[in-house]
């Protein structure tokens, strides 16, 4: 199955315009949906034969908080789909995925994104009492890029 | 008849890294396993989006102490992309090279895991005494062992000499015999096959649905390679055969490795016959023009998989890597399931888990 096929198909299923559909470099086309339509695009994908979950994306930039579901057979394909940072909540696709479920549980803690349905909400990398947030959200600082206090180290030394 | 839950992990001498399995027992049948991850989590993704391109190469290597030359591969890959820049073919095929001595030594080290979990130590002795061979070579070429530092943005750094040539010509013909006669043991030992066959099984329709990649998803069947599919630095101009099995338990997977560690051993070969002239680098821009790139490279254990998003400043804005193992460590409670507990070691092992890897 070639990706153009299944770009045509899924433009069809879910009536999108050729705006939200964008190439990437290393063959890859990137589809942007609303997340009502997840369930419908995940669908129709499995359906045209690509099974292959590649990674789940989450980011959060500037202005916007997203999620990129990776696909892949022979040729990369990439859905979009905008959240809203306040309250970023959607559904699940381990139902028909189950191989989502570590990229799902990762994004969950790493970015309190919040997936409906998701089988196991359990902590998978940090500690089970973290309770410092969601650290890949960028407000978050690590450690070791906290803004040095130049005058207090420097006093720290000649005393 | 009473459960019982045996912990292994997160420190046991099975497991090389740090992980946990919690396996309910009864008798000595496993009823059920849970998993926990991140004993090894060093949030590298984060750390990515507070250093500069160049830092981030030598940070991107350090995610993995068996596959680092891969990971920062795809980095570089990633980047290049970005800038639109073309390596030199003496710098990709250098790269090539690397990519091949390092699933040689991936397999052999793993193997070597394998022999060690279901007791049969001289197969351990003689994998990781062949190992050596190519980490001495690695070792020549890049000056490290396991991180060799080797990529930059826009190429390699090093350039292989007649000495290396050589060395490498010498070594690679040892490695071939040494390598064979491992094979055809294996297939002839009875304690090998009476320990790996029928445990740890996975359908073909399994591997699907857990879109689990690599040679765990070979030994069932699914014929996928990066490599061949959608083929990166030079490997199109390479011939090479992705070997396929389709019994999908922990034999099938020993098979298929060392089949995979002789098509590696060719394709060294095959690099450094038709090494290309010229130079090996390219200079690089600092910053790198916004855009958003997604790169996919074959790692000893299956597809790896890079997202960078660049906003035109000298780091990245966002990282994202999803490793090989994360996809297997998913199928494991499955495939622990209605086994002895003598052969959860043999399953855990043949599945070739690397924890750093999966936790980054």
């Amino acid at each position: 199955m070639n990706i153009e096929k299944v770009v045509n198909k899924l433009q069809d299923a879910l009536n999108l315009d050729k705006s939200s559909i964008k190439l990437m470099p290393m063959i890859e086309t990137e589809i942007t949906i609303s997340k009502q339509q997840i369930f419908l695009a995940v669908r129709t994908i499995l359906k045209s034969g690509i099974w292959h979950l590649s990674a789940i994306t989450c980011q959060q930039l500037e202005d916007d908080f997203n999620l990129l579901y990776h696909f892949w057979i022979s040729g990369g394909l990439t859905l979009r789909i905008e959240l809203d940072e306040k309250n970023p909540q959607i559904d699940s696709i381990c139902s028909l995925i189950p191989g989502a479920e570590y990229y799902e549980r990762e994004a969950r803690e790493m970015f309190g994104v919040e997936f409906l349905g998701l089988p196991n909400p359990i902590p998978l990398l940090l500690p089970d009492d973290w309770q410092n947030g969601y650290p890949m959200r960028k407000k978050e600082q690590s450690r070791q890029e906290k803004p040095k206090d130049d005058e207090s180290q420097q006093k720290g030394q000649s005393s | 008849m009473s459960k019982i839950t045996v912990p292994i992990g997160p420190q046991h001498p099975l497991l090389k890294e740090p992980l946990s399995f919690l396996v309910s027992l009864e008798g000595e049948k496993v009823m059920d396993s849970t998993l926990r991850l991140g004993y090894v989590h060093r949030g590298i993704e984060k750390l990515a989006e507070q250093r500069t391109y160049i830092q981030n190469v030598y940070l991107i290597e350090r995610i993995c102490g068996i596959c680092s030359h891969i990971h920062s591969t795809t980095f570089c890959q990633s980047v290049e992309a970005l800038l639109k820049l073309k390596v030199p073919k003496r710098g990709l095929y250098i790269r090539m090279l690397l990519c091949e001595l390092e699933r040689i030594h991936s397999h052999l080290l793993w193997l070597g895991v394998l022999a060690k979990n279901i007791g049969l130590n001289t197969l351990f002795m003689y994998a990781w005494r062949d190992r050596e061979i190519v980490l001495n070579i690695m070792e020549e070429i890049s000056g490290g062992r396991v991180s060799h530092a080797v990529n930059i943005i826009g190429g390699v750094r090093v350039d292989l000499n007649e000495k290396h040539l050589s060395l490498l010509q010498k070594s690679l013909q040892l490695l071939t015999i040494r390598v064979e006669e491992i094979l055809r043991s294996i297939q002839n030992d009875r304690s090998f096959q009476a320990r790996t066959r029928n445990i740890g099984h996975l359908s073909l329709q399994d591997i699907k649905r857990y879109c689990v990649v690599g040679p765990v998803a070979r030994a069932s069947g699914l014929d996928t390679d990066i490599r061949r599919d959608a083929p990166y630095a030079a490997y199109n101009e390479l011939s090479f055969e992705v070997p396929l099995m389709t019994e999908g338990d922990v034999w099938a997977r020993s098979i298929l490795r060392i089949l995979e560690t002789i098509q590696a051993i060719r394709l060294c070969t095959q690099i450094i016959h038709n090494l290309p002239d010229g130079s090996v680098s390219v200079s690089a821009p600092r910053r790198v023009p916004a855009g958003e790139v997604v790169s996919r490279a074959e790692a000893p254990r299956g597809e790896v998989f890079y997202y960078l998003r660049s906003d035109g400043s000298q780091n990245p804005a966002r990282l994202k890597i999803r490793t090989p193992t994360l996809t297997t460590l998913i199928t494991l409670p499955g495939q622990l399931k209605n086994m002895q507990l003598a052969d959860v070691s043999a399953i855990i092992a043949g599945v070739d888990l690397c924890i750093a890897c999966g936790d980054r």
